[in-house]
């Protein structure tokens, strides 16, 4: 590799920082009102906190319901087993969907790609009053499971198109040298295709966490215990009738963001390029 | 038991045909070869052994059952693919190691295994390095451990030395040569070198298009090649072809009269044709034309003519002087005459028969 | 007393033999002191019936829809808290049971029952009042205001616009805010035949009072909840109309006051504000009504009235609880109790329903766009006129029925007559374990997605009564949606202006978001790059965040007085910009946040993707000779186009619909003008009168054009390709 001349680097350098200032000028804001005592929208100009409290963080962190049960900890496990449910059932779904469509001909394949796209056509507003319906009959209601089920299928549209067009690069022919090894079609699948698709891997990972991790609306409307709500779902609670409680709202924000940061920070790792490079020639 | 048996097989992709019709037994523990101009179905042929694709039309039987329908991990056959395809993701030794650890060797034995192919290949430095830190000929070396390890019934090699410089391809002519005289394996092996065909080959199967023209001793293709196609394949240079016509006991063209001395029946147009090894640039001879080129090999060499039939390459023996632009004799050494049809699609004589082998009609 | 004490005892006996009951299930939204005084009360009935109930705390924002879901399933709560504006609604969508004889009238405030009465009968228990009133910081105002002359020369000498200080603040762009002034000039809401009233001269005199304290600068501008909080709170507002809910928001330095809003002068009216009545009701389709109606009915008197009017700061709706100590000693709760005896119950009719949108749009334009008060009231007239338009006729179903069966047949025949004669195996030698694959994920999509989707399809030919049925319209929501009725093609709200609107916003995010979202992925997937992972975590931190309070730190900033983009206009010598006042720049400011919010996904996306571009082709570029920008133009794009590509489409679809931001930042401001497709569609689905029809038909037509959009798109890259 060239070394790139210093003023180009600082060039970049200064580029970036720019970029997160911008980034994060407006997420001031949100740390300032979560630290802030009255609540209160700030009416300068300067972004960092003036007085300090915890005592939003306090009340989110330590939120309990009338039975004592520490809701925070129960609605975070909750969002956890939620979303970490929904990225394993979507992605897998979406895995073996997006290879199958990428490797082998069938009816209807072409049909199935475009169907999946026209559904993120339509407002999913007016689909939540059927599905609700839906549930109901299929007796998912109330349950956790339900939940994952209805963002798995969410997040599939973009997984499948996603991976299916990572998939589209990995030569056929490392796929062939397996099957040669004595690979099974699992074997295949599993030793040879998914490490190589692992930056389209690690993006539809954080989008089908993402997909449930701040989705509020319909985990209230199919949930039925406190205790068992996802995050956003407590984070709204904030959002009332007559009046938000900024400051608790902006904690909970910060907060239910942490993880996702933490996940990402874990997954760019597997953004890495040239995984297929040296594999065949030319 | 591991012969190959392949039992007219058709396979098209979509509506070109690609193979037409093959019938090719593999003997058990033979070194076949196959060859051919690009793109006339031989690693297609190769994939159809394999299993990686099935036929249209016809068998496949090894050990002399029908595998036509079974999955390649369960026919045992290793192949060394022609674009190599390494698994990228995993070091050299992991790629030499993958098949043995899917079929669930011990530990030992893969390692013995992994180390003694390395060894052959001389990789042995190489083991822990991902494919893209190695050079072409040294990942082409890799693809070939990767099938040596795994010690099948049947080996499939698409060019596998084809990346490799001059002194390493010897050597592992050579390897590969003892290593099929040890393991006792089948080997069916692609390549575009003649003189890999020659050296390798327990016997040369020929392809053109997409069909089988010829199978036998790489001599037998060298000395009888069954139409034109084929004796232009093999031989470097190729045989030359002149048209002539029989005339009661000679076959004449324009500038040229060779004797022939077996009765070849009604025919009347015919090619005659005359390997560059049996035709020597002299004093006297049957050809005479001008020296368009020299190809020197050491003192030794062939010239490139042009004659009245056409453009002609002889032999010239040490101590003859050709030069660019000589008006040159050449003469036919005795009992050398090939004879084909007019359309090159038979051979109808070789040297030393005693008849026509086929009647072509005038 | 001591009948009650036997009285529960017997029923702890009986609950006792029935243990087995499930416990009684009470949903409501209440938070912080309300929510700590429900637990009590509700507590303290578990104690007096030995009746076991689970509370079940909702978010407001979908607490409806919940209910409107949950309760015809038969799997809702037995009792249920809300306002009562959404009585008419409920009632008929047979979501409540009636009240039943345990309810008395004398136990309550006059005005609270009222509310509650339709059809004859009263389908809930009066928890709460709601109304506003004036806060006033007693340091700088020391009498509150008894009429609107005096307010005015309070007003003019406590505001000093030019130093941030205004004497009155509220959120006056929003109908219920302004009804008080409506009402106090005479006016009313409906006129004789009953349909919304938004001209005649008390409104204008109302419209035309508050435009004068806009003027004068008595106002601040824009001013929402968090903002009127915020200024009082800093000192810098003297008044504000707010409701009870204020007093917890006001920090504990303040010494404030409560008191009725004033008189107009001029006509001798209070400045009477909407009465909102909290009550429990409870639901239709509970299984154990005597248990529901019990804990219905304490909630709204004795002790569970004291103790939400002690613990949790409510104004009472029982005549009792303000007859007690604590209650009467209580200035805040008697002072309310005071404006709620003069406030207008708000009416639980549809029409006022219909009044929002258009008294919103006459308010906007009224303190924002310079309209004229006649003016604004015509303009409200109109928007009501188009929004409310006649039930379209039924249309006969055979027909359609019978050009669903040739069209079925058609399909079918062409599907059997295009198959081609190339038998199936060969055709598809692995289709089974291709099928096998897809299989799941199919199953998924088609009853999750697929399923509720052709039910909304199907909505887009009915129309959605207000009572809850659907008819049969055929196309006549397409036409009317079309025909673009009430609006000129080139006016906000016509079809074709929204859709302009739409495709242009959609069109620039998806440019912005990809432009950025590349750029940063190249100059980020540099290994050699320092500090990378830094930047990239830091980069995504606009998609963790949840966007619904980052997109309102947005509109914070775009504020016209306080916003800190105006503070750096200022800075650098430009006029400060009044953001949300023409289409330009709402829009733009749409755009700017939208952008901050989506480009992350972009980058993530283009980080993924530009990995699958094999690093020789660089090289070999390099050797060619050819500089950084044209292997970018030449190598990157192609070779990440097929990658890429799915993502921009999805992309623009997801922009296309993306109506929370234009929900949160610009509002559709002004006058519906940014608005998108979508955000029509959720407005005529939830904003006015649940026209589901309606709004299907808007989907449909949205998803018409994005049918459109990703065949051209597809079109064009396949004609490249080729
Ligand atoms: N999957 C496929 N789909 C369509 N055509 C194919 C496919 N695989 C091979 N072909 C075609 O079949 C023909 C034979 O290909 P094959 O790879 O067998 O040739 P080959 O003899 O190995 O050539 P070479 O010596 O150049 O490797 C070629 O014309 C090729 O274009
Ligand atoms: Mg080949």
């Amino acid at each position: 590799m060239k070394h790139r001349p210093l003023y180009l680097s600082a060039l970049i350098h200064a580029g970036l920082s720019l970029a997160c200032a911008a980034v994060l000028y407006p997420v001031l804001w949100v740390v300032k009102l979560s630290l802030s005592p009255t609540e209160a929208l700030s009416l300068s100009v300067n972004p960092f906190p003036e007085t300090v409290t915890l005592d939003h963080f306090r009340t989110v962190l330590l939120a309990s319901d009338s039975a004592g049960r520490w809701l925070f900890g129960r609605q975070l496990l909750a969002s956890v087993a939620v979303s970490g449910a929904t990225t394993l059932v979507g992605l897998s779904l979406a895995v073996t969907a997006a290879y199958a469509l990428s490797r082998y001909r069938f009816p209807g394949k072409e049909g199935g790609m475009q169907v999946l796209l026209l559904t993120q056509m339509f407002p999913a507003t007016l689909m939540t009053v059927p599905l609700y319906s839906l549930l109901e009959k299929l007796h998912l209601l109330g349950s956790l499971g339900g939940l994952v089920l209805v963002y798995s299928t969410a997040s599939l549209p973009f997984c499948v198109w996603m991976l299916k067009g990572y998939f589209d690069t990995v030569p056929r022919e490392l796929e062939e040298a397996a099957v040669m090894d004595g690979a099974s079609p699992g074997q295949v699948f599993w030793k040879v295709v998914l490490p190589l698709a692992r930056p389209a891997l690690a993006v539809t990972a954080l989008f089908s966490f993402m997909t449930a991790w701040n989705e509020f609306i319909l985990a209230a409307t199919l949930l039925d215990d406190q205790a068992s709500f996802t995050l956003p779902v407590a984070l709204q609670r904030f959002v009332g009738e007559y009046k938000t409680e900024w400051g608790k709202f902006a904690a909970g924000a910060l907060i239910v963001s942490a993880p996702v940061m933490g996940l990402f920070y874990a997954l760019q790792k597997h953004l890495v390029g040239g995984l297929t490079a040296g594999g065949v020639k030319g | 038991m591991s012969d190959v048996q392949l039992t007219n097989i058709h396979k098209s992709f979509g509506i070109t045909r690609i193979v037409k019709g093959v019938d090719l037994h593999v003997r058990s523990g033979e070194f076949l070869v196959m060859v051919g101009p690009s793109g006339c179905g031989k690693t297609t042929l190769l994939r159809l052994i394999s299993g990686l694709e099935s036929p249209d039309i016809g068998d496949v039987h090894m050990g002399g059952v029908r595998v036509t329908d079974t999955p390649p991990r369960d026919r045992d056959v290793a192949m060394v693919f022609q674009s190599y395809a390494l698994y990228p993701h995993m070091t050299v030794r992991e790629n030499l190691a993958f098949g043995l650890e899917l079929r669930k060797l011990p530990r030992k034995e893969i390692q013995t295994r992994v180390e003694e192919a390395a060894g052959q290949l001389e990789l042995a430095h190489l083991l822990d390095r991902k494919p893209k830190q190695l050079s072409g000929g040294q990942r082409q070396r890799v693809a070939m451990g990767r099938a040596l390890v795994r010690r099948p019934r049947v080996f499939l090699f698409d060019e596998p030395l084809s990346n490799l410089d001059t002194a390493l391809r010897v050597q592992m002519r050579g390897e590969l040569a003892r290593l099929h005289r040890k393991l006792g394996a089948t080997m069916v092996y692609v390549t575009h070198d003649q003189v890999e065909a020659m050296t390798l080959a327990t016997r040369v199967a020929v392809f053109n298009g997409g069909k089988l023209q010829q199978v036998g001793s790489p001599l037998e293709l060298y000395n009888a090649p069954t139409n034109q196609f084929v004796a232009t394949f093999l031989g470097s240079p190729s045989m030359n072809f002149l048209a002539a016509r029989r005339e009661s006991g000679t076959l004449s063209g324009p500038g040229f009269s060779l004797p022939c001395g077996v009765d070849l029946g009604e025919v009347k147009d015919v090619k005659v044709g005359l390997r560059p090894q049996d035709l020597r640039v002299q004093g006297d001879g049957e050809f005479s034309g001008t020296v368009e080129a020299v190809e020197r090999l050491g003192s030794d060499g062939y010239a490139f003519l042009q004659t009245a039939a056409g453009p002609l390459v002889s032999r010239f023996d040490r101590g003859t002087n050709v030069q660019v632009g000589d008006n040159v004799k050449v003469c036919l050494l005795s009992n050398a005459l090939h004879v084909f049809s007019a359309d090159g699609e038979a051979a109808i004589l070789h040297p030393g028969d005693e008849r026509p082998r086929v009647e072509v009609p005038a | 007393m001591n009948a009650a004490r036997t009285g529960a005892l017997a029923l702890l006996l009986v609950a006792g033999a029935a243990a087995a009951a499930p416990p009684l299930r009470l949903w409501h939204a209440y938070r912080g002191a309300e929510e700590a005084a429900l637990e009590q009360a509700v507590k303290r009935f578990t104690e007096e019936s030995g009746t076991q109930v689970e509370l079940l705390a909702l978010p407001y924002d979908a607490f409806a829809s919940k209910l409107a879901s949950a309760i015809p399933h038969g799997v809702g709560p037995d009792v249920f808290l809300y306002a009562h504006e959404k009585l008419r609604s409920f009632r008929e969508k047979g979501l409540l049971a009636r009240a039943d004889s345990r309810l008395v009238a004398a136990d309550y405030l006059p005005n609270a029952l009222p509310a509650l009465q339709l059809d004859g009968a009263t389908w809930g228990y009066p928890l709460s009042l709601k109304c506003l009133a004036l806060y006033y910081d007693r340091d700088r105002v020391p009498s509150p205001p008894a009429t609107t002359d005096e307010w005015l020369l309070q007003l003019e000498q406590l505001s000093r616009p030019e130093d941030g200080q205004f004497g009155l603040a509220y959120e006056a762009g929003d109908f219920y805010f302004h009804a008080p002034f409506l009402f106090g000039f005479g006016g009313t809401l409906f006129d004789g035949a009953g349909h919304a009233r938004f001209t005649g001269k008390p409104m204008e005199d109302s419209l035309a009072f508050v435009l004068g304290l806009h003027r004068r600068g008595y106002l601040p501008e824009e001013a929402s909840g968090a903002l009127v909080k915020s200024l009082f709170n800093a000192q810098r507002v003297a008044m504000v109309i707010s409701g009870p809910w204020f007093a917890g928001e006001i920090s504990p330095e303040m010494n404030w006051g409560i008191a009725p809003l004033p008189s107009v002068s001029s006509t001798g009216l209070p400045l009477a504000p909407f009465l909102g009545v909290e009550a429990a009701f409870v639901s239709s389709r509970t299984q154990q009504a005597e248990g529901a109606q019990s804990l219905a009915h304490f909630l709204s008197v004795g002790d569970g009235a004291y103790l939400r009017a002690t613990a949790g700061k409510q104004v009472p709706a029982d005549t009792a609880s303000h007859r007690t100590d604590a209650v009467k000693r209580d200035v805040f709760i008697s002072r309310f109790k005071d404006a709620a005896l003069h406030a207008v119950p708000m009416p639980h009719d549809l029409e006022l329903q219909k009044m929002w949108e258009p008294m919103k749009l006459a308010l906007r334009g009224l303190l924002q766009g310079g309209t004229t008060p006649e003016a604004a009231g015509a303009l409200a007239d109109r928007r009501y006129r188009a929004l409310h338009r006649p039930a379209p006729p039924d249309a006969p179903v055979m027909p359609w029925l019978w050009g669903a069966a040739v069209l079925g047949l058609a399909a079918a025949g062409w599907a059997f007559s295009t198959r081609s004669r190339e038998p199936f195996r060969k055709r598809y030698p692995e289709a089974w374990r291709g099928l096998a694959y897809v299989a799941p994920a199919a199953v998924g999509v088609v009853v999750l997605i697929l399923v509720p989707f052709s039910v909304g399809i199907g909505l887009s030919l009915f129309h959605h009564e207000p009572s809850g049925a659907y008819r049969f319209v055929g196309l006549s929501n397409f036409t009317d949606i079309l025909q673009s009725r009430g609006y000129a093609i080139t006016e906000p709200l016509s079809f074709y202006f929204t859709l302009f609107v739409t495709v242009a916003w959609a069109a620039i995010n998806v440019v912005l978001h990809v432009g950025i979202g590349l750029l940063l992925a190249l100059v980020l997937k540099d290994p050699l790059l320092r500090l990378r992972g830094l930047y990239r975590v830091l980069l995504i931190l606009p998609w963790a965040i949840p966007n619904y309070i980052t997109a309102l730190m947005w509109k914070g900033l775009f504020h016209r007085q306080f916003g800190a983009i105006n503070a750096l206009l200022v800075a650098v010598g430009v006029e400060p910009v009044s953001w949300f006042t023409r289409f330009s720049t709402a829009f733009a400011a749409n755009v700017v946040t939208n952008t901050w919010l989506g480009f992350p996904f972009m980058m993530v996306v283009s980080l993924g993707a530009l990995q699958s571009i094999p690093q020789d082709l660089y090289e070999a570029a390099e050797v060619d000779g050819a500089s950084k920008w044209v292997q970018f133009r030449r190598i990157t794009l192609p070779l990440l186009r097929p990658a890429l590509l799915p993502s921009v489409i999805l992309g623009s679809v997801w922009t296309f619909n993306m109506f929370n931001i234009i929900y949160l930042v610009s509002g559709g401001e002004p006058g519906g003008a940014t608005d998108i497709l979508v955000s029509e569609a959720y407005r005529w689905a939830f904003q006015r009168n649940e026209q589901y029809g309606f709004a299907a038909a808007y989907s449909v037509l949205i998803f018409a054009v994005l049918w459109l959009y990703t065949t051209a798109t597809k079109r064009l890259t396949a004609t490249e390709a080729a």
